[in-house]
């Protein structure tokens, strides 16, 4: 017991430096440290020298608890580890570890406050610690709002280095030697005569001592990974098909299941014939789920087929059922008295005078649709539960199947599988919770449930519909006033409180996000929120509001700049107030020479936002063609404060200008009698190899603190390109997708 | 044509199963003069009803390589999609052979990939009706020079076996087929022929 | 039912109509070639058959005549096949879940167009769908590849 009491105080060490502040619901409690997960099945002779290391005979194990949907979150989170402990990232393990308030997420706290990003005032910073608290009580371990790195970086490089030190001081007691003259290096504590003590060695040690509290991180200049080159802890893997993800789980005596759901989405299942489906082969149980029916076979295909083959009596719509409808629902918002009001400065009524010019944008609903299909194993027996599943909210899913089991969440063991994509979709739970009712009807045996991609599709929870009402006046050649009303449904009240249980009093930051809290100064400059009910269930989609805020509002500034006769970057730069933003975008005009002569048939746009606190700036270069329009070049200009890895840092940033293009281009979601109408990639493509322009990418390190990337590249890239169609055709596009308007190559 | 693609061509073949038993036999028709050009005329409007259908005329899509989406099941009329060019050889192997999605048994899946036991491709550049009008379809068809050198009588034949066309009236999915029946199709093109390959002025 | 995958013969008691991905992945565990649309959308299932690239979820297993080779026999950890190095070298992946299927398709175009265009490319390799948008990557690793298969 002496030693476990021991190493519980180590996770302290990890806790409370990352804890600032320290304001509101119990100082006690938020102080209090949080169990190390690691020690519950440790042996002997390993050792958990915090909650993010761990050394066992094997090796080296570092565990990083943010989610891998692919944006390379276990390689950051290992290098961040790796570069104090002095590991090689091909020599050390990767596991994601297990659901725990350990792993709670401090930085999405920052997007859930009413303070803009650039804002590191008193009261900002207060309320962002008082969320945090929270947070840490809940113990929030999210994967989300693009802090992986945000989080980490500190908390992250802290452990690598305690334990280093806490490994150095197991060495120095062992040989005699004086801890400062060891070193460190590849792995191994390095004695003055160059002999090497393998960490493994040394583990039994450590853990037995006091650990070394006071570190002292490395200068970046000393970094022998941050802010190089590196390869992905998973590439050979995934170029070599020997990568498995959730979908590709294997165990003993696994089952294989589908379900097929209401199409009216969220309706209910009135009754079902299964006699022509109960005899097809393989099948093994034909079972009612909540929306549906299951149908549990021997193999996935067999699932398919007899689900297919069930005839179901679907309960009746629980929204307005037709796209009509909800587009009249968002209209109809703009009369309810506000969900927020996140800027009103100047006198905004009195400066648009009696003709200010109006516009009112679209954006559809649209789905997240990753590669792989939502998936989970789920296996019952004797009381346990086991869930295998690619998560990025463990610790919900182990509550909501625990209800489910009828059994305590420290019951249920989250295995948390590498992810073929989420784009937001793993957030939700809806597949865990479907496999767990089908599990109770085949204890003992491991089922796993696939979503077919119809059935994926049908059933994900979409990025809002949204509508913007917006009102400008120019005067002397700039933007004298802005008006921004938007109507949207609640991300927080659909995802969170409806479908998680956590109750979200107050305004929803998201409806407004990338609206309110840009660093444009204009003099008069009001944003209003509307909350929209009644709509299909929404969730967080890949930079959750500004996706399609950042469409509104720089669609729509484009046009005011385009009345005041001014030029599309230099308004933006005067505009703008805060250093790093303005940087970044002089850093684009430079970058796509703006300004040069393109030539005949040809146009160029730019756009700006700042999300999750990432500025990120994209000039998009285009040719009208006679066959359609061919994007030929993106410019992106950014700046996270620090870039972990170069290489995986410009794959994000193209992978997200292709995203936003793309689905700004290609996609939309449409409701019909209650239900999601498209439900394959034939009609909803997002962007194919060849639509693909050449992307270009700076990264500037200005920021004064680091940031994410996995999102701020999807905003700004709509409103370019629509900017650039203007330049090139005259043709102003004010809703998504374009394809309805204009013809793509 | 480059050794590559030849080998490409033998894949293509070899690795498709056997084509099912599915000729059908040409009958005789009227013999030749014994029908009014009026009458001739009637049936190439419903042959031109054939041939203009999307499940005919998607590909044959003359000079161009890229086939057509168009029709009730595709919303907008459009190039097919993923970029898809069957270049000069017709089935795509160039770049992307039709094979690759098109393969194996025709499936009701519901917008997947048609495919009959045959190379999926574009007919020949000179067979271009996408879009095109009677007067021009029904010329390139009695057109020796154009279509194939082929008699009226063997193109009633080139229908009876080519197991690719048949494929116009079992679409598969939820795909609307070509109006009519094969063997109506076949008769009218007999009778066509018959009346002297009539076209509208 | 017989079928050869990746040099190995196996004895199949399956539906002849079964599509070719779901013999691999459920009952002979090869879960390389991945299931994705269903359909012949997005080409994460892509596979070889006598070497050429087809959509494994649309053939029917009783329709294959020839020796499957799947990402697995492509080329291994030890001894990768010169699309796979290409595309650790330019690091595509990023969720990796099409890539499977991209390099499939990639070995089997470049199989057939040693000295393909940027058109080529384009035409070649837009059926399969990348989500993450790793596009810019593919090509330049497409190219590098047609490099080293041709000695350069």
């Amino acid at each position: 017991m002496g030693r476990l009491k021991t190493i519980g105080r180590r996770a302290f060490l990890v806790g409370s430096t990352a804890v600032v502040g320290g304001v509101a619901f119990g100082f006690y409690l938020y102080k209090k440290p949080v169990e190390n997960p690691l020690l519950a099945d440790l042996g002997s002779d390993e050792a958990a020298l915090t909650p993010y290391v761990k050394i066992d005979a094997e090796g080296v194990t570092l565990i990083t608890p943010r989610a891998d949907k692919g944006q390379g979150a276990y390689s950051v989170q290992a290098a961040m580890i790796a570069e104090e402990l002095d590991v090689e990232l091909d020599r050390i393990r990767v596991d994601p570890g297990v659901p725990s308030p350990a792993y709670w997420n401090r930085a999405l706290a920052d997007e859930a406050v009413p303070f803009a990003a650039t804002d590191q005032g008193a009261m900002a910073t207060a309320a962002r610690g008082t969320v945090g608290a929270v947070m840490k009580i809940m113990g929030m371990q999210v994967t989300g709002g693009s802090s992986t790195v945000a989080d980490g970086f500190e908390k992250l490089r802290i452990a690598g280095a305690v334990a280093r030190e806490t490994l150095k001081a197991a060495a120095a007691q062992k040989t005699g030697v004086a801890v400062a003259s060891l070193r460190s290096q590849g792995g191994a504590v390095i004695l003055p005569d160059g002999t090497e003590i393998p960490y493994q060695e040394l583990a039994a040690d450590a853990s037995r001592i006091e650990p070394v509290t006071e570190v002292v991180l490395r200068q970046p200049e000393q970094w022998r990974l941050i802010g190089k080159p590196m390869l992905r802890v998973d590439t050979v893997a995934k170029s070599t098909g020997t990568l498995d993800y959730g979908i590709d789980a294997k165990l003993d005596g696994m089952v294989h299941a589908a379900v097929v759901l209401n199409p009216r989405q969220g309706g209910v299942l009135s009754g079902y014939d299964a006699s022509a489906a109960k005899d097809m082969r393989g099948v093994k149980k034909i079972v009612p789920v909540t929306g549906g029916v299951g149908v549990i076979a021997d193999n996935t295909w067999r699932a398919f087929q007899a689900a297919a083959a069930v005839e179901c009596d679907w309960g009746p719509a629980v929204f307005a059922p037709e796209m009509a409808d909800h587009w009249a629902e968002l209209e109809q918002a703009f009369d309810t008295d506000p969900d927020s009001r996140g800027r009103d400065e100047g006198d905004v009524e009195n400066t648009l005078g009696q003709t200010p010019l109006t516009s009112e944008y679209r954006a559809p609903y649209l789905a997240h649709a990753p590669l792989e299909p939502i998936n989970a194993v789920v296996l019952i027996k004797d009381g346990r539960v086991d869930v295998w599943t690619g998560t990025q909210v463990p610790r919900f899913t182990q509550n909501n199947v625990a209800a489910i089991a009828g059994v305590e969440p420290e019951q249920v063991h989250i295995h948390a599988q590498m992810m073929g994509g989420s784009f937001g979709h793993r957030l939700e739970d809806e597949v865990a919770r479907r496999c767990t009712e089908l599990a109770m009807e085949m204890k003992g045996v491991p089922v796993k449930l696939t979503f077919s991609r119809e059935q994926d599709f049908s059933h994900d929870y979409l990025r809002p519909a949204a509508i913007a009402r917006m009102r400008g006046a120019v005067e002397g050649g700039t933007v004298k006033a802005l008006d921004l009303a938007v109507s949207a449904p609640s991300v927080l009240t659909s995802q969170m409180a409806e479908r998680q249980g956590m109750p979200m009093p107050g305004p929803d930051s998201s409806i407004s996000q990338a609206l309110w809290d840009q660093p444009y100064g204009i003099e008069n400059y009001r944003v209003t929120a509307h909350r929209a009910q009644n709509m299909a269930p929404v969730s967080s989609w890949r930079s959750v509001g500004a996706s399609q805020n950042a469409f509104f509002h720089e669609g729509f500034l484009s046009e005011l700049i385009t009345a005041a006769g001014g030029d599309q970057l230099e308004q933006r730069i005067a505009l703008c107030t805060d250093d790093v933003s303005r940087r970044v975008l002089e850093t684009v005009g430079e970058m796509s020479d703006w300004g040069r002569e393109l030539g005949p048939d040809r146009g160029r746009g730019v756009a700006f936002c700042m999300s999750f606190g990432t500025p990120v700036a994209e000039v998009v270069e285009l040719t009208n063609t006679p066959d359609g329009i061919r994007i030929d070049n993106v410019f992106v200009a950014t700046d996270v404060g620090r870039v972990i890895d170069p290489v995986n840092f410009e794959n994000l940033v193209q992978g997200g200008v292709v995203f936003g293009l793309g689905h700004a281009m290609n996609c939309e979601i449409t409701i019909s009698d209650g239900g999601i109408e498209q439900t394959n990639f034939h009609e909803y493509e997002g962007m194919r190899l060849y639509q693909c322009p050449q992307i270009t990418v700076k990264a500037l390190e200005h920021n004064s603190r680091i940031r994410g990337i996995g999102e701020p590249p999807v905003p700004p890239a709509a409103p370019a390109l629509a900017s650039a169609i203007f330049d090139a055709t005259g043709v102003r596009l004010r809703e998504m997708p374009f394809n309805k308007f204009v013809d793509f190559l | 044509m480059r050794p590559v693609l030849i080998k490409v061509l033998l894949a293509v073949v070899m690795s498709l199963p056997l084509p099912a038993l599915a000729e059908i036999a040409v009958p005789d028709g009227p013999k030749a003069g014994t029908v009014a050009r009026k009458e001739g005329l009637e049936a190439w409007e419903r042959m031109f009803a054939v041939v203009s259908h999307p499940r005919c005329a998607n590909c044959h899509v003359g000079p161009s390589d890229r086939p057509m989406w168009s029709g009730e099941s595709y919303g907008r009329t459009r190039p097919h999609g993923m970029n898809i060019r069957a270049g000069e050889s017709r089935i795509g192997a160039e770049t992307l052979p039709c094979a690759t999605c098109h393969i194996g048994e025709n499936s009701d899946v519901a917008h997947s990939a048609p495919a009959v036991a045959d190379d999926w491709r574009l007919a020949p550049v000179e067979a271009n009706w996408f879009g095109q009008s009677a007067q021009t379809i029904c010329n390139q068809l009695r057109d020796p020079e154009l279509n194939g050198d082929r008699h009226y009588t063997e193109i009633a034949e080139h229908l009876g076996h080519d197991v690719i066309l048949h494929w116009a009236w079992d679409p598969g999915g939820t795909r609307e087929p070509a109006p009519g029946t094969l063997e109506a199709h076949i008769e009218d093109i007999l009778i066509w022929g018959a009346a002297g390959m009539p076209c509208p002025e | 039912m017989k079928l050869t995958v990746n040099g190995a013969d196996y004895a199949l008691d399956v539906e002849p109509e079964m599509p070719l991905l779901w013999v691999l992945r459920d009952e002979l565990g090869i879960t390389g070639p991945k299931y994705g649309c269903g359909i012949a959308q997005c080409g994460a299932c892509t596979v070889h058959i006598d070497g050429m690239a087809v959509r494994s979820c649309s053939v029917e297993v009783g329709a294959v005549d020839g020796e499957v080779t799947t990402i697995e026999g492509l080329g291994t950890r030890e001894s990768l096949h010169a699309v796979q190095a290409a595309w650790i070298e330019h690091q595509v992946a990023q969720c990796g879940y099409c890539q499977s299927g991209q390099i499939m398709a990639a070995a089997s175009f470049l199989e057939m167009n040693s000295e393909p265009t940027d058109e080529d490319i384009d035409a070649a390799m837009s059926a399969n769908l990348c989500r993450c948008g790793t596009y810019p990557r593919i090509r330049a690793a497409v190219k590098t590849a047609a490099a080293k298969l041709n000695g350069a």
